[in-house]
């Protein structure tokens, strides 16, 4: 116990020494004139964009965050509260498995930007034709993520579920589910990740606001130093939302928190 | 009615595979009276587990019938109540939600369902563990609460398919010694099935042995041996002279299931 918390702290200082690093040799580098500013401004300029970007009067970054997020979040949710129960249906029906496996076949290789055309033709450019990328990005690899994730529940607990007197609507919510959770959470994670790539590249092709609406302007004012704020905004709101998914994980899965 | 709670007539089961097909029991009967606690004793992969999950409803015979009080089980039957070896605790309820779980479905209140778990729980003494996760116990703990689980729910017979072959000879013992105070006097119907013959001696009123793959009934005994039976037992004269008949039937099974001859 001792030694892990000490192993802990000690990558946790390794990690800093190693991220200082870094960011010192880059802001030295660029200082010194090796890389001009105008392809890659030091981290202290990076820091002062930023600065502008969030307090002065076009204070657009927290905005664009939230955007960007709102976005998110709402694509991802919808295809996991369509997609999970969907998904543990297939998985526990063959017949429904068999009927729609073509369609997601079919669905699940397109990546989200092939269909920014249609979206747009269908719903313009407002939220709900970012929402509608995000949700057709992530629904196909949702809906496998539980289909596999409720074949690798164990037969055995069915079975004696069903010996204690278990119908087929209680195996579902009482075994299937979550013994499939932990499974599927991890999944989602992975789609989470992919619901970032949909909404940014959505963003980029037609929006005006959002992370990457504010990067793909940047590029266009050549202003690397807001590309880059962009990037790191990217960063960390993934590194947050990672934060909070591990505490959902742990409420979800209390099962799982045993040594 | 008449006093027998399980029939089993001619039962057969041949399995399908790609390869070949497999026939596991053949024209198997056997009779189980209320109240009786019947041990079946084979050689690994003799078919023992196959008629298990033919009473339990897992599995259809090929020919044959099993009865229940004189209705033929054809699905999953929950008033023969299964313990498996490997326990098939739901990891994810509580040991108190786990032995809960059968009166819940069927509509007992949770507080009633709960009183009676934690009256299970300091008999099998386990008190202290009613919200442990089974991840958190030791083997003999969730057997103990496989055991549980399946009582709760109140079955007509208890199947138990080599319950305490996954635990250490010192467990196991205490184990067998734990379901013979349980069920002392408790008239609960259990069919067991076991490779031990000790366990078989310990705990049956009958020890039925089967024969070598595809199994069959190759002799069935009474076993008088007098309750209760404590540790000691196996120290008698009595219990030496059956031990060795049951192992002369037993023998001949065991070297034909591993393919080599005598002498
Ligand atoms: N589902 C199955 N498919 C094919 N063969 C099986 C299946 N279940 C059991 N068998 C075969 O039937 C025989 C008896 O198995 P089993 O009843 O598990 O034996 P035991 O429990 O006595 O060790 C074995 O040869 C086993 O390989
Ligand atoms: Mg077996």
């Amino acid at each position: 116990m001792d030694s892990k918390k000490l192993g802990l702290w000690h990558s946790a200082i390794v990690g800093s020494a190693g991220f200082i690093f870094f960011v010192g040799l880059w802001e030295v580098v660029v200082r010194l004139g090796f890389i001009d500013p105008f392809f890659l401004p030091a981290p202290s300029q990076v820091m002062e964009r930023a600065l502008a970007m969030t307090t002065g009067k076009d204070a657009v970054l927290l905005n664009d965050i939230r955007m960007s997020g709102t976005r998110v979040l709402t694509g991802f949710l919808l295809s996991a509260v369509v997609g999970v129960p969907l998904g543990l249906i297939m998985g526990t029906s063959r017949l429904v498995r068999a009927f729609l496996n073509p369609i997601v076949s079919i669905i699940r290789p397109l990546p989200a930007l092939s269909w920014i055309p249609l979206s747009m033709l269908w719903l313009g450019i407002d939220e709900q034709q970012k929402y509608a990328i995000v949700f057709m990005g992530c629904f196909a690899s949702v809906l496998v993520y539980t289909i596999d994730a409720t074949l690798k529940v164990d037969p055995l607990l069915i079975l004696a579920a069903r010996n204690l007197g278990a119908k087929r609507l209680h195996t579902l919510r009482f075994i299937v589910l979550p013994g499939a959770l932990p499974n599927i959470l991890s999944g989602l994670k992975v789609v989470l990740a992919i619901a970032w790539t949909c909404v940014i590249s959505a963003e980029m092709v037609g929006a005006n606001s959002g992370l990457g609406f504010r990067i793909w302007t940047a590029k266009e004012w050549s202003d690397t130093g807001q590309v880059l704020v962009g990037m790191l905004c990217i960063s960390l709101t993934v590194l947050v939302l990672d934060i909070i998914y591990r505490v959902i994980e742990k409420v979800l899965l209390p099962w799982k928190r045993m040594s | 009615m008449s006093d027998i709670l399980i029939r089993a007539d001619n039962v057969s089961k041949v399995f399908h595979s790609h390869k070949e097909d497999v026939e596991a029991i053949h024209d198997f009967s056997l009779t189980v009276k209320k109240g009786e606690i019947v041990c079946i004793v084979g050689a690994s992969g003799c078919g023992k587990s196959t008629f298990l999950n033919m009473v339990a409803g897992f599995i259809q015979p090929s020919s044959g019938r099993i009865l229940l009080e004189g209705q033929e089980i054809t699905k999953v039957e929950p008033r023969c109540g299964m313990i498996f070896q490997n326990y098939a605790l739901f990891p994810w309820m509580t040991v108190i939600e786990n032995i809960t779980f059968g009166p819940r479905l069927k509509g007992v209140q949770k507080k009633v369902r709960h009183e009676q778990a934690k009256q299970w729980i300091k008999r099998v003494g386990l008190k202290g563990f009613d919200y442990s996760y089974p991840g958190e116990l030791s083997g003999g703990m969730q057997q103990r609460v496989a055991l549980t689980r399946a009582l709760a729910n109140e079955p007509d017979v208890l199947l138990c398919d080599e319950p305490f072959g996954a635990l250490d000879a010192m467990t196991r013992q205490a184990m067998q010694q734990e379901l013979l105070r349980l069920m002392y006097k408790s008239n609960q119907t259990i069919l067991f099935i076991t490779h031990s013959i000790d366990e078989a001696l310990i705990l049956s009123d009958r020890v039925v042995i089967m024969s070598a793959r595809p199994g069959r009934v190759k002799a069935v005994f009474e076993n008088d041996l007098p309750r209760p039976r404590k540790l000691e037992l196996q120290l008698t004269d009595r219990y030496l002279e059956l031990k060795r008949k049951v192992w002369s039937l037993v023998e001949e099974e065991v070297v034909s299931a591993l393919g080599i001859r005598k002498g």
